[in-house]
């Protein structure tokens, strides 16, 4: 899941709106936006320009929306939905959205990534202007349409709930009736949007869409693809990452009732993120797949990996740290810190480490892909269909134009959908196996399928002067490249920035100010495959920074909350959430005996949120008992999903502060299943209390990745409260004595 | 044959699929969907069905076991999608992925109908076998209290 700072592509961002008479009935109206297209270059551009539907209403009065947004359930339709029927004057919940027949049509490459991918809590913030436009123009047309008919002009007539209606003579039409016309009509220069006063949809929904189909066991989903001659493939991946097939014996597999074919699948590290080596075992339902692949005989090569323990890491990583000439790339640089380590009153320093992570979603990749007439079909939850055409091209050697996508929703995505070795593999057993395939991961396979969270080392080195205050500062965060390393022209960036390594140490987003700061990334590859993963870099940047804010503070004897606000300049809404989330706590009253609570903030894509964790201690064993939690995200679109992905946010967050843990020893993932890599159930969740400011009624931002970050910190820094222990690793451990 | 009965209806199954856990042939070989697969080791609650009226992790019930059975799965809950419980997830707009649903559903149901007392202790005994990764918890405890109010002890 990608970020980047959003304020740095608006500028980019360039918008037409256009009504088409290309589609044989209805009225569409779409916009382009052209990547790299200058001012005055427009009339060049708009000559061959084919706008592309983004909102249709068709002649029975059907109003259907048409984007790419891959839907793993985080509500972005409905959202998106609203966005249309607020402006065209529809109820949302009848407007349809599907997604474009050909979702690499030009339109629907992210504006930001310029890659054909749903990620990055950005969906809605960037659509919204754009949506509103579109479902704008359609409504001046269609009253346009009216007011011609009736001879009228068209201030005199409304746009009411999917009709037309002049007033004064009680003459009305439904959209339906008036497509036909409007489509003739030319596009107005430019439209009127709503003032947020009178919003009827946006910010004021509180369901989704799908709910029905969903409590009947209807919805269909990757998993419950089926087709005529269809085989299922379970894929036996190399036990020890790097290692290669030495030998097989496949006959006792083949020998299985319902067993078809055992395939190789070879390793593909000639490609960023392409998959290890496996032995696929195909068969007519996943069951017999399962049981061929247990009497599957393989042996294994040695690989460069076999001594490779994670355990380790930490130690490798401070070495690196220790190193003076580790590679750098900084993110922030103020003052000259190097001058205020000798005047300082305190020095401090601490290192702070995460383990690799698995996002495991309910549903395991599960994908479908038939080789048909040299086209490529895929079903199922593609949500990067760029990876779709890189793993055909790859694989198959299909160009682009070659592979079809038919999306289903996922079962859940954390970034799981955003790796590509389970496209390049399915790619390869529809082209060997003759038949459409449908790969399944069991949940073992998902846990230990690699491309996770990666392994991390933060250091960081404070000074106070005399008054407590902070003079300087020092981070080191040591971790491998995102997954952006897999995108085009990665290593060409002349500062060899990755924004999603640098989420929330960058100079436009660090909350803090001190005469000097110096920031930076040292990038380390240990070769273990790491991905995308909710929350990316937010979660160890922000676990250090956080939990060494609470350190400072501490030591110069300053309350944690003053702390920050008093190394906080020109940030009202951060401040505001801050205080908030304290007063809701209630950070300035006396504590029961064996109580205490701990804080931690984070912003991110606009938007920006404070965690107070509060814990108690009774026997000797911790317990978590509230999280209280204010975000201010700017316009909430759809207000129910807004507080569903915050809640989601704090119960990731718990998961990383407590159980999310992924061993790896002797090169092989030590996790199987959830019974060793735990994640949160209902009984582990404390009590929650959300609340969602009313901020900058004309911007939503983001919401999906912004509250998992600041729990571990704020649960870290309320431990050290309660027993004067200060961890620095997660998952944090709440048995020891303190 | 292995005769089981499922949502009402009378199945009889190969003696071949004796060792085939039950999940796998209702979605496989009876084409019902909509109980899920998470795990496959009785430890997430996505395959949650009906054994006897007692929820039943459907990945880790081998068909010869479930033998001469009554499973009641999603598909069964209710006749138009209508049982209290489906009522109250969809006005808490519970889903998000929704793929954990059906199994949250099917433990949630049989909590009502054991006529147990409705209560935060109860229902974290009854659902805490359930994960949601999306993080539905909080609606799930809402939706339960809710369906009980309104007296869908069916
Ligand atoms: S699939 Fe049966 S409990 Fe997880
Ligand atoms: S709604 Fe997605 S796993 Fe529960």
């Amino acid at each position: 899941m990608k970020s980047r700072h959003v304020q740095d592509i608006r500028p980019a961002r360039r918008r037409f709106l256009k009504q088409s008479a290309l589609l044989t009935t209805g009225l569409a109206v779409g916009f382009h936006w052209m990547p790299g297209a200058v001012a005055g270059d427009e009339g060049n551009r708009l000559a061959p320009f084919e706008p592309n539907a983004w909102v249709r209403v068709l002649p029975d009065g059907t109003v259907k929306l048409v984007v790419h947004k891959h839907d793993s359930g985080t509500g972005t339709r409905t959202a998106l939905a609203a966005c249309v029927a607020e402006e065209l004057e529809v109820d949302p919940m009848a407007v349809e959205v599907i997604t474009p027949e050909n979702p690499f049509f030009e339109a629907y490459i992210h504006p930001v990534w310029h890659v054909f991918s749903t990620g990055g809590s950005t969906s809605v913030s960037l659509e919204y202007d754009r949506l509103r436009q579109a479902g704008a123009t359609a409504r001046e047309l269609l009253v346009a349409a009216a007011a011609k008919r009736w001879g009228l002009t068209p201030d005199r007539c409304r746009a009411v709930d999917g009709r037309v209606v002049h007033a004064g003579s009680g003459r009305s039409a439904g959209y339906g009736e008036l497509v036909d016309d409007a489509a003739k009509l030319p596009a107005p220069d430019s439209v009127v949007l709503k003032a947020p006063s009178q919003f009827r949809y946006i910010g004021k929904l509180r369901h989704k869409r799908d709910a029905a189909a969903k409590v009947r066991g209807r919805l269909r989903y990757s998993i419950d693809v089926d087709l005529p001659d269809m085989l299922v493939a379970v894929i036996q991946r190399a036990p020890v990452i790097g290692a290669r097939v030495d030998g097989l014996d496949a006959a006792a597999a083949l020998a299985v009732p319902g067993v078809r074919q055992v395939i190789r699948v070879p390793a593909r590290p000639d490609v960023f993120g392409g998959n290890q080596e496996g032995v696929a075992v195909l068969a007519e339902d996943y069951w017999s797949a399962q049981q061929g692949r247990e009497a599957l005989q393989v042996r294994w090569s040695a690989s460069p990996f076999s001594e490779f323990d994670s355990e380790s890491l930490p130690g490798r990583f401070r070495a690196v740290l220790d190193e003076p000439g580790a590679p750098l790339v900084r993110t922030l640089q103020t003052g000259d810190a190097d001058s205020a380590w000798p005047v300082a009153a305190q020095l401090l320093e601490a290192d702070y480490a995460m383990p690799y992570k698995a996002q495991n979603p309910l549903e395991p990749i599960c994908i479908t892909a038939e080789l048909v007439d040299g086209r490529l079909y895929f079903r199922g939850g593609v949500q990067v269909p760029s990876f779709a055409r890189e793993a055909a091209k790859a694989v198959c050697g299909l160009d682009e134009d070659s592979v079809v996508i038919e999306e289903l929703i996922s079962g859940g995505s954390f970034g799981a959908r955003e790796a590509k070795y389970w496209l390049m593999e399915v790619a390869y057993l529809a082209q060997q196996a003759g038949a459409p395939v449908k790969l399944m991961n069991s949940r073992e396979d998902e846990v230990r399928a690699l491309f996770g969270h990666a392994a991390t080392l933060h250091r960081l080195e404070g000074a106070l002067d005399g008054d407590g205050r902070l003079s300087a500062l020092r981070l080191r965060a040591l971790s491998p490249a995102s997954g952006e390393q897999w995108e085009p022209g990665y290593d060409e960036r002349p500062d060899h920035m990755d924004y999603s390594t640098t989420e929330a140490i960058s100079a436009w987003d660090f909350a803090y100010r001190a005469p000097h700061l110096d920031l930076g990334w040292v990038r380390h590859e240990t070769g273990v495959p790491t991905g995308w993963y909710r929350s990316v870099s937010f979660i160890p940047n922000v676990f250090a920074v956080e939990s060494f804010m609470d350190e400072l503070a501490h030591a110069g004897g300053r309350d944690p909350l003053a702390f920050r606000l008093a190394h906080m300049e020109e940030r009202p809404r951060h401040v505001r959430v801050l205080m908030k989330a304290a007063a809701l706590a209630g950070w300035h009253r006396p504590l029961p005996e064996g109580t205490a609570l701990g804080l931690a903030t984070n912003q991110g894509y606009g938007s920006f949120v404070a965690v107070v964790a509060r814990l108690s201690r009774r026997d000797g064993v911790i317990k978590v008992e509230r999280l209280s939690c204010v975000i201010d995200c700017g316009l909430a679109v759809a207000p129910g999903g807004v507080e569903e992905q915050v809640y989601g946010g704090l119960m990731w967050g718990l998961g990383h502060a407590l159980f999310d843990r992924l061993d790896i020893r002797r090169g092989e993932v030590v996790q199987s299943n959830f019974h060793d890599y735990r994640v949160a159930r209902m009984s582990d969740m404390p009590d929650i209390e959300i609340r969602i400011l009313e901020g900058d009624r004309d911007n939503p931002s983001g919401v999906g990745e912004l509250t998992s970050p600041p729990v571990a910190p704020a649960l870290a820094n309320a431990i050290h409260r309660l027993t004067g222990r200060r961890l620095r690793s997660t998952p944090l451990d709440l048995t020891l004595p303190g | 044959m292995i005769k089981i009965q499922v949502n009402g209806r009378n199945h009889e199954l190969s003696q071949d699929l004796a060792s085939t856990p039950l999940l796998w042939v209702l979605r496989d070989k009876l084409k019902l969907k909509g109980t899920k697969f998470g795990c496959g080791k009785g430890l997430c609650g996505a395959c949650t069905v009906h054994f006897n009226g007692n929820p039943t992790r459907a990945c880790q019930l081998p068909l010869s076991a479930a033998s001469g059975g009554q499973v009641r799965t999603i598909e069964g809950l209710s006749e138009n999608g209508d049982h209290p419980l489906q009522k109250a997830w969809i006005e808490e707009d519970v889903p998000q992925c929704g793929y954990c649903q059906p199994g949250q559903l099917m433990s949630a149901a049989a909590l009502l109908a054991s006529g147990a007392p409705v209560d935060d202790a109860s229902i974290r005994a009854a659902m805490s076998g359930n994960i949601c990764r999306c993080g539905t918890y909080g609606r799930i405890v809402r939706a339960i209290k809710r369906a009980a109010d309104e007296g869908g002890r069916a």
